[in-house]
């Protein structure tokens, strides 16, 4: 029964479990594994990363007005699809130029709303690549 | 006057539930005289999605996603089997950080089936503080892997992310907090009357029916048959790190949740150990070639033996995988243990098997 009321009147001045969000901000780990950013200017076009994500979330297709990369022969643009990502990071670990032409950051992806219109676009990637597989 | 039963549906929608799965109890008054069940309620269909839709590399990740308490299980299972394909050693490092968070992730599951157990018992004080105690393995998961749960920790030839100093340090810091808790746990488990007096001689299970119905995991260590993957398997290394068999000879609700108790302080010494002499080298190994053959492979999840067969023909595509999860191979166990039990302790029993449905439908 005392050590009951001792514990009792002691968990009145603990220090709750949980953190004030919004007032107090979530410290994000460096570590964290976050959004998967890619730099166009040190891509060699390998697409290396394409072939190893695990969901397809990363697909180079071609398009009118290719970026100026030499590299880029086929004229391709990079794709990518945060909502389908599941954040392995694998298509890093494939990369020949990890850190300059694709990293992950810790960062979260915003919320997807009806105008970004996430799915109805991706699904022409997804057909436009599914014909230039087959051709 | 004639004997009337009455039909009382536990399920599959249940206040007590974590996950779907329904019960069909007849009972005579209150006692239970009759089981029947059905777990197929989230079935997804992932060893199809396996053999059709995903190159054998690209699976781990899938099967992952079996279940969200066992991911690395389920990973690792898997890896295990497709590294015994195409041959070819891992390094002592990599096996080490794969028991690592093999621990680290039976840890916070026990504490989960623990916390619920409080919680069907109407302790719900002790459930808050078990779930918040948790948070301090969650935490080392993340900074481990980047990812509170799944893990994506494991790779074809080894592990995705190296073990630094800090940490390291972090681990071993949060380690000892929680060793403290769980000293903290087994003291009310064994002198609270909502916890143990309660729990004692309710939903017991008989060594021989553990025998007879090919119970597993800590609902058979419970009744006092040793039977860990961990002591059998020759692929990790757990005897270097100190795995000691934990049983129990009641087999009741309580004798689950001792077990359970020391198995967290079982696992909580070995990734000490592991922390400690941690051994140096590469933490990845790259294997090369398309899985041929046939492969079995079996583990020990938080609820008892996992087991991955494969089947591959030399191409990207695998012809066959089969996930054989702990759960489904104890629902007749589960079963035989409500006979004769009121219908009142249904739920607290139900919690002290630590059911996992969908790893059990996938």
């Amino acid at each position: 029964m005392l050590t009951s009321f001792i514990k009792a009147f002691k968990n009145l001045f603990k220090k709750p479990q949980t953190i004030d969000y919004p007032a107090t901000p979530i410290v994000q780990d460096k570590g964290h594994r976050g959004l998967i950013e890619y730099g166009e200017e040190s891509c060699i076009y390998c697409l290396k990363c394409e072939k190893a994500c695990p969901p397809g979330a990363i697909l180079f297709v071609p398009v009118q007005d290719p970026s100026q990369n030499e590299k880029n022969k086929k004229g391709l643009a990079y794709n990518y699809n945060p909502y389908l990502c599941i954040y392995c990071g694998e298509c890093v670990r494939a990369c020949p130029k990890p850190d300059e032409a694709l990293w992950q950051s810790n960062k979260k992806p915003q919320v997807a709303v009806k105008s970004d219109k996430v799915n109805a676009e991706w699904f022409v990637l997804e057909k436009l690549k599914k014909q230039e597989k087959t051709k | 006057m004639s004997k009337k039963t009455i039909h009382i549906p536990l399920g599959s929608q249940h206040i007590s539930l974590l996950e779907p799965v329904r019960f069909k109890f007849e009972c005579e008054n209150e006692k239970i005289v009759g089981v029947d069940s059905d777990v197929g309620f989230v079935h997804r269909g992932i060893e199809r999605a396996c053999t059709t839709k995903f190159k054998f590399d690209a699976i781990g990740y899938v099967v992952a996603r079996v279940c969200g308490l066992c991911a690395i299980t389920h990973s690792l299972s898997y890896t295990v089997a497709i590294e015994k394909l195409l041959g070819g050693e891992i390094s002592k490092k990599a096996k080490y950080l794969r028991i690592l968070l093999l621990e680290l992730d039976r840890i916070h599951s026990h504490m989960l089936c623990l916390s619920h157990t409080c919680e069907n018992a109407g302790f719900e004080a002790m459930f808050m503080r078990i779930m918040g105690d948790r948070e301090l393995v969650m935490e080392i998961q993340e900074l481990l892997t980047g990812n509170r749960i799944q893990f994506d920790y494991i790779s074809i030839g080894g592990v995705n992310r190296d073990l630094d100093v800090q940490t390291a340090k972090k681990i071993i810091e949060n380690l000892a907090l929680v060793k403290a808790k769980v000293f903290s746990y087994i003291d009310e488990f064994t002198n609270n009357w909502s916890l143990s007096l309660k729990f004692k001689g309710i939903g017991a299970l008989t060594l021989e029916d553990a025998y007879r119905f090919n119970a597993i995991g800590p609902l058979a260590r419970a009744c006092g048959l040793p039977i860990d993957v961990r002591n059998e398997i020759e692929y990790l290394p757990f005897d270097e790190v100190g795995f000691k068999m934990q049983t129990h000879n009641d087999g009741d609700i309580n004798a689950r949740n001792m077990v359970r108790l020391n198995e967290i302080l079982n696992s909580l010494e070995m990734c000490e150990n592991i922390l400690r002499g941690l051994p140096e080298g590469e933490i990845f190994t790259k294997l090369k070639g398309k899985p041929k053959g046939e492969a079995l492979m079996r583990f020990e999840a938080p609820r008892g033996e996992l087991m991955y067969y494969v089947k591959g023909d030399g191409s990207a595509m695998l012809n066959r995988v089969r996930i054989k999860t702990p759960t489904f191979a104890c629902i007749p166990a589960f079963s035989h243990i409500f006979m004769g039990e009121e219908y009142a302790d249904a739920p607290a029993i139900l919690a002290s098997f630590d059911p996992c449905l969908s790893c059990t439908a996938k």
